[in-house]
């Protein structure tokens, strides 16, 4: 009787547990084994800052995963809406308005940042949810469609050279957190609310889980789909400002690497790939344990190619072991099946 | 009875995608002759025909992958991997031998393709997310062991320069320079011939349409399913590798980060064919056009004063356009609605 | 030994266990050869078990097995396969994307090692086998595009390839429309001339006892006897399959101070290709059936009324107001529920818990002021249902996937009447069910009506219908052709109804 209970609470709850461990152990071999340079306010903050942007990224690569699809074009979106706000801050000119000029072109940047990565998530959404497209292909050509419009724009050449008070999105701090990672924690929380306590998020998680059934139930998987799309999109644009803003500069093809990361947390995090299951709290924990990681590798030195290899690995690696838990927990199903 | 009429044959033949991107790739041809007519030149298209022997036989390489409903991203980065090392060893062992090139680099490919064949066909994960992290173990592991330095032509060994000059036919313009079909082309055409029968007359191919098809039928049938995707994936890693050797070939150079980032181009071009990704259903025939249409596309768009530039976004619109055109059609069914997405 | 084994097939006392359920005990049967031989029981009888047992695709636990007169200790799929037993399980297993002729070929190319090809071989194996059907099809016709009765036909062909002996056909008539199946059993008795037994799995008595000569019937993993079909008629097998012990009442409609105005009215709906002039009305406290065999028209009727496939011309009515159905969103907010034939794929969501399953339909109801979810309401709406319909389960938590197949049903109703339906469409309600989860649905079934729900069974289980409905409608190709009040009719009379041979 008690089994039934456990089966359900356990397998959640053991998955957030390992993955738990998982971060912890990182966490404390390489504390181990790098005390010196690893246990530094300096790289403490310097991980703090890369976290924020990857992790909008993460999520917005999370949400499409829950819907039982993925977004190849995400860091496209990014990269063409930063390109866009960079245009904004470095060319356009505000007719005089007392001062507030600039405020006003840093508000339009940000603003058509947005704007562009929404209407990259909605073009996504109506190729997958009305034409049926499948995702796959769908984030494969509108990434050669964002990126291709971005190298159009900027001629390979990147922008730089922003407004200081842009720049303080970047680098500032509010009450000692720097300012990526208090929008960066904003964020989490409203996908976190979203995600458990809304009607939308619930129908994401059932829509993934079984899109037949879905519709049979009630739920408009066109407009959930869409909406996926047009959030993961806004959670790309709001990565972007992020980006461009803290190194000051954006070019085409930057944050590239981040896709493969991006689907990794989301594997490690415990996001199914067909769709249904997947918290953010699981998300932030594969975050944490990749930007341990990638501490540790850049204190030791490690070229980039060989990090290319790790992540690589540690994908596959990922996958063959939810290979395994699958096939184990699909036994002890069928063994307690009563009638 | 079984019937076997002109008329109905006919029917079938209108129906096929094929005959439509036939047309649009003469009509499209057309069009660019009219505003530059170096295009239909003969040595203009002899000339594609060689830069686009590489693309067309990994094409083939991810037609037979999607055929099978799988996707294979890293094929990119087994072609660069075989053409980085085998030159590597080229110049290392001082064999200058093109033959010995094309074994070291189909011997890589296949190797790395079996990576690929053996974690798809025993654990049975989603394809796309495997070739992703395989693909950058394969080509981060290449530029850690083998390196970075690139190999100008001045290195290279001169088998390389040989090959990319042998030419099957020879002819000269007016002025007396020569120019000819390489036999690039024809590695192509064995190549695609040789896929063609293995797909038509053994029980390997039709076992490759029958996984496309449906898998658990495929293994009720009796098809040894996990033998088969082994297959698969050692065959693009084969072609991959014959593929970064026509490359180095062409541009006489070899760096380590080329190659990589065309996946898309390749993609584009067997999708266009009309080769589904849901898998089991695809030509040869269609995989050929759909890479002359991006090929003539893009050098359109030189020859219409358009930068490179726009490569990527014409191949994103293609891939758009051509997947929405067939997505939407099988679509409209009650079946689609209420018994799948 | 130069004399014919008589006995194709015998299986003695064939036990198999699953945890905590006997799916078989001590069952025999034999078949000999050219012998049509039908297994009868209900759904959940075992019946499926010891299919995949003689094909050797599930190890017996206990029990004998002889085929061809040679015992086998432990039987493989490959020594049946070998042995000429075929078994064309209820999805056939065609290839969509592949041609006809290759279907039918590939299989004994596989058999017989081959590496390579031929053609012309595959269309000689497919055109001799083809050509005892003797139907019109072209051999090159991809599979997905030819209908649900043609691919029957395909696998049939495939079967007989293979120098089958002996071919099992599970539920071959679910999918198929009347005259399909008189189709299906000439290719049956055609086998029977050419030596080839067959053993029909089936729980539709009128065709049972029409295409065989001998029955056996199993109940709740049990033998219960070998029967003449000439010595049977409807009832006895029906008294034979279901037991005595479970004996619904009739359903009795309580026509009393019900609202005149129906719940429910459909008035010519029509879609091409589907169904035609439509017209009928609900009321409150009625339980309607609508049957027919698949093919008829009947789902793709509900789905109309659910928002799912538009119709062409008519109009619905609910609560006597015109009712603009775009969507199963406008159906549900409208009063009308619709429990879909597949459970597990359309009803389900299996791997979310019990509790997520139950409130997905009413996600508004759950929100406090901050239109966000109210952990306790989400938690009272299914612990309701839970206990209203007696759901076997400890946590809301559980994944639905845990479920037995009775229990898995009621929280697919449990979903639909926490929407407080005025009309409630079942389609197929009892399908796979054991027995006694399946008397327990009706029962609640029947305590909807009563308190006022309109419902609306499709079923073409004809004692299912009987025993639960007031009224029946008979489709027929996309036709009303008769509406009954159950007084009016018996189980035979409605057997004769859906058999009739169409004028």
């Amino acid at each position: 009787m008690g089994r039934y209970y456990l089966l359900g609470k356990y397998s959640k709850h053991s998955k957030t547990l390992t993955l738990f461990i998982i971060m912890i152990s990182v966490f404390i071999v390489i504390s181990i084994f790098l005390p010196g340079k690893f246990l530094t306010i300096r790289n403490f903050q310097s991980m703090f800052s890369q976290i924020p942007e990857f992790g909008l990224l993460a999520i917005a690569v999370m949400l499409a995963m829950l819907t039982g699809g993925i977004d190849l074009s995400i860091v496209a979106t990014a990269n063409l809406a930063g390109i866009v706000a960079a245009l904004i801050l470095t060319k356009f000119t505000f007719p005089q308005i007392g001062g507030y000029e600039e405020l006003f072109t840093i508000i339009l940047a940000i603003a058509s940042a947005l704007a562009v990565s929404l209407i990259c998530g909605f073009l996504n959404g109506i190729l997958i949810a009305y034409v049926g497209v499948p995702a796959i292909l769908a984030t494969l050509g509108t990434m050669g469609l964002f990126s291709g419009i971005a190298i159009i724009i900027t001629k390979g050449y990147g922008i730089i050279g922003f407004p200081e008070k842009f720049l303080f999105i970047g680098s500032g701090t509010i009450l000692l957190i720097p300012v990526p990672m208090v929008i960066f924690i904003f964020c989490a929380l409203a996908a976190v609310l979203i995600l458990n306590k809304t009607t939308f998020g619930f129908s994401v998680y059932m829509l993934g889980s079984n899109p037949i059934s879905a519709r049979f139930s009630g739920i408009s998987n066109e407009n959930i789909l869409i909406k996926t799309y047009m959030m993961s999109g806004l959670f790309a644009g709001l990565a972007s400002i992020i980006m461009i803003s803290r190194v000051n500069s954006i070019r085409e093809g930057y944050g590239s690497v981040y896709l493969l990361q991006a689907i990794l947390v989301c594997v490690l995090g415990g996001v199914d790939p067909s769709g249904g299951s997947g918290s953010i709290s699981g998300l932030i924990m594969g975050i944490i344990t990749l930007q341990v990681l990638q501490s540790g590798f850049n204190i030791l030195s490690f070229s980039p190619f060989f990090k290319k290899v790790i992540w690589g690995l540690i994908l596959v690696l990922v996958m063959v072991i939810n290979f395994y838990s699958a096939k184990l927990s699909q036994k002890s199903i069928k063994r307690l099946k009563t009638n | 009875m079984v019937k076997n009429n002109r008329s109905f044959r006919i029917q079938k033949l209108l129906k096929q995608n094929e005959l439509y991107l036939f047309l649009v790739i003469i009509i499209y041809s057309v069009f660019i002759t009219s505003r530059n007519s170096s295009f239909l030149s003969l040595e203009n298209l002899f000339d594609l025909s060689k830069s686009s022997a590489g693309m067309g036989i990994m094409a083939i390489g991810v037609f037979i992958v999607l055929l099978s409903g799988g996707i294979d991203i890293s094929f990119t980065a087994i072609a660069i991997s075989g053409q980085y090392i085998a030159a590597n060893v080229l110049i290392a062992s001082g064999v200058d031998n093109i033959f010995f090139a094309f074994f070291i680099s189909c011997l890589v490919g296949v190797a790395l393709g079996a990576i690929n064949g053996l974690l798809i066909s025993q654990f049975k994960i989603p394809t796309l997310i495997t070739t992703l992290g395989t693909a950058s173990v394969f080509h981060g592991a290449l530029l850690t062991i083998v390196g970075t330095k690139a190999i100008n032509s001045a290195q290279l060994p001169d088998c390389f320069k040989a090959f990319g000059a042998k030419y099957v036919l020879i002819l000269t313009k007016p002025n007396g320079v020569n120019y000819g079909l390489s036999i690039f082309i024809i590695i192509f055409i064995v190549l695609a011939l040789l896929t063609w029968l293995i797909l038509k007359y053994t029980m390997l191919g039709r076992g490759i349409y029958a996984i496309g098809g449906d898998i658990n039928a495929a293994e009720r049938s009796g098809f040894n399913v996990a033998k088969i995707q082994f297959f698969i994936y050692c065959y693009v890693g084969f072609l991959a590798g014959i593929a970064g050797v026509l490359h180095i070939s062409l541009i006489r150079y070899s760096n380590p980060t080329y190659i990589v980032g065309t996946e898309l181009s390749v993609i584009a071009a067997v999708v266009l064919g009309g080769t589904r990704i849901t898998g089991g259903s695809g030509t040869i025939v269609g995989t050929i056009m759909g890479v002359a249409m991006v090929t003539i596309l893009n050098n359109s768009l030189i020859l219409l004063g358009l930068s490179s530039y726009w490569h990527n976004f014409f191949v994103g619109l293609i891939i758009i356009i051509s997947v929405s055109i067939t997505s939407y059609q099988s679509k409209r069914s009650i079946g689609n609605i209420v018994f799948r997405r | 030994m130069v004399e014919k084994l008589e006995k194709l097939l015998v299986v003695k006392d064939i036990s198999k266990s699953y945890v905590g359920v006997q799916a078989l005990d001590k069952v025999s049967l034999s078949i000999n050869r050219g012998e049509i031989l039908c297994l009868v029981g209900e759904n959940g009888s075992g019946k499926s078990t010891l299919i995949k047992i003689i094909a050797g695709v599930v190890k017996a636990d206990e029990g004998e097995i002889i085929i061809n007169g040679k015992k086998f200790e432990s039987l493989h799929a490959i020594d049946s396969i070998s042995e000429g037993i075929q078994v064309i399980y209820q999805d056939l297993s065609l290839f969509p994307n592949l041609s006809i002729a290759e279907n039918i070929s590939l299989n004994q190319m596989i058999e017989r090692k081959k590496r390579f090809i031929s053609w012309k071989e595959i269309k000689n194996i497919a055109e001799r086998e083809f050509s005892n059907i003797s139907k019109e099809l072209d051999l090159d016709e991809k599979v997905e595009n030819i209908s649900i009765a043609n691919k029957q036909l395909v696998a049939i062909c495939r079967a007989l390839t293979q120098d089958a002996k002996l071919i099992i056909m599970d539920e071959p008539t679910t999918a198929i429309t009347k005259r399909e199946i008189d189709c299906l059993f000439s290719v049956i008795l055609d086998l029977k001339k050419r030596g080839i037994s067959t053993l029909f799995v089936s729980h539709k008595l009128s065709e049972v006892l029409q295409i065989s000569e001998k029955v056996t019937v199993i109940r709740d993993g049990k033998l219960v006897g070998v029967y003449n079909t000439e010595e049977m008629d409807h009832d006895a097998l029906s008294f034979h399959m279901s037991g005595k012990k479970i004996v619904d009442s009739v359903f009795d409609y309580q026509e009393k101070e019900r609202q005149k105005e129906p719940l429910l009215e459909v008035k010519n709906l029509s879609k091409k290709g589907n169904f035609q002039n439509i017209n009928f009305k609900i009321r409150s406290g009625e339980i309607v059936g609508i049957t027919g065999i698949l093919g008829s028209g009947r789902t793709e009727l509900a789905l109309s009324l659910f928002g799912l496939n538009r119709p062409d011309s008519g109009e619905i009515y609910i609560d006597g107001k015109l009712a603009k159905i775009k969507s199963p969103r406008d159906a549900i907010d409208l009063g009308l529920s619709y429990l879909p034939e597949d459970r597990l794929n359309q009803g389900l969501f299996i791997k979310q818990s019990i509790g997520n399953n139950i409130v997905v339909t009413i996600l508004q109801r759950l929100l406090n002021r901050f239109k966000l979810f109210d952990n306790n309401k989400k938690y009272e709406a299914a612990k309701e249902w839970i206990e209203e319909l007696n759901i076997v389960t400890t946590a809301l938590e559980t994944a639905a996937q845990a479920l037995s197949g009775g229990n898995q049903q009621r929280v697919v109703i449990a979903k639909w009447l926490a929407t407080h339906p005025k009309v409630f469409i079942l389609d197929g309600p009892t399908v796979g069910i054991d027995v006694a989860s399946k008397s327990n649905i009706h029962n609640i079934i029947k305590r909807l009506a009563n308190q006022g729900i309109g419902v609306i069974i499709i079923s073409d289980e004809i004692p299912e219908i009987i025993r639960n409905c007031n009224r029946i409608i008979v489709i027929r190709e996309g036709k009303i052709i008769k509406k009954v009040n159950i007084n009016e009719v018996t189980e035979a009379k409605l057997l004769d109804m859906l058999s009739k041979k169409s004028n």
